[in-house]
């Protein structure tokens, strides 16, 4: 009766649906569940063939030992197969008999491969999330509402510059916010956040534990449960290297183009297409656009084609020779302007050392050239001056030297001459020389005069009234010669002269062009007056003799040069004339051609 | 002392100042006699007598007696012409002038070289007309 139970016992093991054995105390498995021996891949146990316990254990080796111990106690195992590893877990329990005696142990033994799989899962996700936080240096944190509590990660900790047992609450966690706008906004958003569902994302400054200040990209926004916030999860990433690069690039970007647009030159930088692709206040202004109106521009657009050709060939052998062009001299007109500049190329190189375009430097050096051009007329009024100075102290010095030589010679004559009728004429002869050296004197003096008074005063004088004074004075000698005079100046031509000169200067031209009057013609003298922006040029035309120009050019306002067989010729009127018009400031030419006329024109200098 | 005359036949004078000129003549009588002494007032009027002279075959001055400063035509200008002439005689040009700028001595120096006269350089004043001023040669003092 007792067997049959006993056999009826173990089929009821045999049959439990949790894997289940039964072990003696030496630890041999008596009996087991299908489920228990499918387990460990054992067959069904008969009286030959005995299972110890501790063969399917191998990885526990104090089994045998905690066995003995008769209390109960759980294990991990695992069983590797062709099919993979499973993951076991057994509870080991004492089996007692209805004394309450120790016979055996109860082995029960779980599959938790599945668990096992997702802890291995969880594990790994976590060690991703935990990568990705080290990486993106973003940390997270969590506020449980109802608990007032919360939690900040390492990395969150870590931005803190906070021990990792630091555990904040939410007021220490604001406080670490810079105090001022910082704080401000983090209190405020965190509220927002708690209390009207509003999700966050700013920038802010906070002041770590060791009291660095740094830029954080914080968010946050609620979890929501039944309409309520019962959390609200939120990350914190250090971006103040970023922003601090950002702002040193601004800072930089700042500091460049204030430069740029403050240097008292023209900066353009142009692409490959030679299209402006920067201009700098400089160049606007120059051009008179706004840099809007310049961008994507080519000079073909700015200037006129020739002076664009001119620019875009030295943009071309800048970007094909790398051949940097500086300090070029060039002159362009804008809107009707002549503008100097010493101008600059380089080639302008992409960051992978490639080149893009070129940048263009222009100064503009209009004042310095006009200066430079002053100085020149300077130089060359002072040289002429002191050319003059020269020919004149040569002049008077060869016509005094012929006078004396001629004194020195007649009496020397008269020395030796016995004869009284000689002697009569000898000093006939001297007292004509010493009548010519007077004569010379005077005209010396006269020049001397002219070159010394430079400064006195110019009045305004009409022009036309002025020759005709000289005209009323000369018309016993036009009547003579029969000239005929036409005067084409009109009545409101003024000029700043000298009054006596400009007497002068008209007295012997008129006259010269009745000396030099043709005997096959009578004399026909034009005069005329023009205003241009240059100032006033009169004219005095005649159709006289005329002169070989080629041969006497230089030499026509010189002093006591004659060109024509005429007795009354003393070279002295031209250069007088000369002389009067340049201390005025003015100049005087001459056009002539033999047998058909002269012509005389005189520059004004208007200012006083 | 001897002096070997040579028979001056014909003489120019180109001067533009009526007194020089009279310093010449009266200077001359007392070393030459020549009954054919020219005046012309510039080099212009010189070289036209010259140059009709010798189309007409005539008598080619032997002295020249040159100013410098002359309109129309100066000294220099003179010169030029004459040397493009192509006389065969071997002409004695003075040319006095009481200029003393170095340049005018330096285009003598070069006029001389090239030309094929004799060219001598006399400055203003002068008191005595030399006998190699009119070409002849002291052999003896």
């Amino acid at each position: 009766m007792k067997a049959v139970e006993r056999v009826d016992q173990f089929y009821l093991l045999k049959q439990l649906p949790k894997a289940t054995a039964l072990l003696c105390k030496k630890g041999i498995v008596q009996d087991a569940s299908c489920s228990w021996l499918e387990i460990f891949g054992q067959s069904l146990q008969d009286k030959d063939h005995q299972t110890k316990i501790f063969s399917l254990y191998p990885e526990i080796l104090d089994l045998e030992k905690k066995l003995k111990e008769y209390a109960p106690f759980s294990l991990k195992h695992k069983i590797k197969s062709s099919k993979g590893t499973r993951h076991l877990k057994s509870y080991f329990a004492p089996w007692f008999d209805e004394k309450e005696n120790v016979i055996g142990t109860i082995v029960q033994t779980d599959d938790i491969t599945s668990e096992v799989e997702k802890e291995q899962q969880i594990d790994w996700l976590n060690n991703v999330l935990e990568t990705k936080v080290e990486v993106s240096k973003t940390g997270w944190w969590e506020y449980e509402v109802d608990k007032e509590k919360l939690t900040w990660c390492k990395e969150t900790k870590r931005i803190h510059q906070v021990p990792e047992c630091f555990e904040p609450t939410v007021i220490e966690a604001l406080n670490f916010y810079k105090p001022g706008y910082s704080r401000n906004k983090a209190s405020m958003l965190f509220h927002k956040v708690a209390v009207d569902h509003q999700p966050y994302d700013a920038k802010l400054m906070i002041v770590t534990f060791h009291d660095e200040e740094r830029w954080v990209h914080i968010t946050g926004k609620p979890i929501i449960e039944n309409g309520k916030a019962v959390k609200v999860f939120g990350t914190i990433k250090d971006i103040h290297d970023e922003v601090m690069a950002e702002t040193k690039v601004k800072e930089n970007q700042q500091l460049l183009s204030t430069l740029v647009d403050s240097l008292p030159l023209n900066v353009y930088v142009k692409d490959l297409e030679s299209r402006k692709i920067l201009v700098n206040k400089g160049e606007c202004n120059f051009l008179n656009k706004k840099a809007e109106q310049l961008i994507g521009k080519t000079d073909f657009d700015l200037y006129n084609e020739e002076t664009a050709k001119i620019f875009r060939e030295e943009d071309l052998q800048v970007m094909k020779h790398l051949t940097p062009i500086i300090g070029k001299e060039t002159a362009s007109t804008v809107r009707g302007k002549t503008v100097y500049f010493l101008t600059s190329k380089i080639p302008y190189f992409d960051l992978d050392g490639k080149v893009c375009g070129l940048i263009g430097m222009s100064l503009d050096i209009t004042n310095i050239k006009k200066k430079e051009e002053q100085l020149r007329n300077l130089i060359n009024i002072t040289s002429m001056q002191n050319q003059k100075l020269i020919s004149f102290a040569h002049i008077v010095s060869h016509n005094l030297r012929s006078h004396s030589a001629n004194f020195s010679m007649l009496l020397g004559f008269l020395n030796s001459e016995k004869d009284p009728e000689e002697r009569k004429r000898i000093l006939k002869m001297l007292s004509q020389a010493s009548d010519n050296l007077l004569e010379t004197l005077e005209n010396l003096n006269q020049v001397v005069d002219i070159n010394i008074k430079t400064s006195e005063t110019k009045t305004p004088l009409n022009l036309k009234n002025n020759v005709l004074k000289v005209l009323e004075n000369l018309s016993d000698l036009l009547e003579e010669n029969k000239s005929q005079v036409i005067n084409n100046i009109s009545e409101n031509i003024e000029v700043n002269c000298v009054p006596a000169y400009l007497d002068s200067i008209i007295l012997n031209l008129v006259s010269n062009a009745i000396k030099y009057k043709s005997p096959n013609r009578e004399p026909l003298i034009t005069i005329n007056a023009v205003k241009s922006n240059e100032g006033i040029m009169l004219s005095i035309s005649d159709n006289g003799l005329g002169i070989n120009l080629d041969k006497y050019g230089d030499k026509i306002f010189g002093m006591y040069k004659t060109f024509h067989n005429r007795k009354d010729a003393k070279g002295f009127g031209l250069y007088l004339v000369r002389n009067q018009i340049e201390a005025m400031g003015g100049s005087i030419t001459v056009q002539s051609e033999v047998d058909k006329g002269t012509t005389f024109n005189v520059y004004f200098n208007e200012e006083s | 002392m001897f002096i070997l005359m040579k028979k001056v036949n014909c003489i120019f004078i180109v001067d533009d100042d009526p007194i020089t000129v009279f310093g010449i003549k009266k200077m001359l009588r007392s070393v030459t006699h020549c009954d054919d002494v020219q005046i012309f007032q510039n080099g212009h009027e010189a070289y036209e007598a010259i140059k009709e002279r010798q189309e007409k075959g005539e008598n080619i001055p032997d002295v020249i007696f040159l100013d410098i400063n002359m309109p129309i035509m100066d000294g220099w200008g003179f010169l030029d012409e004459l040397i493009d002439l192509d006389i065969d005689e071997h002409v004695v040009i003075n040319m006095i002038t009481s200029s003393i700028d170095p340049a005018d001595h330096k285009k003598w120096n070069s006029f001389k070289d090239r030309c094929p006269h004799i060219l001598n350089f006399k400055n203003k004043p002068i008191f005595k007309i030399e006998p190699a001023d009119l070409g002849c040669i002291n052999v003896a003092s």
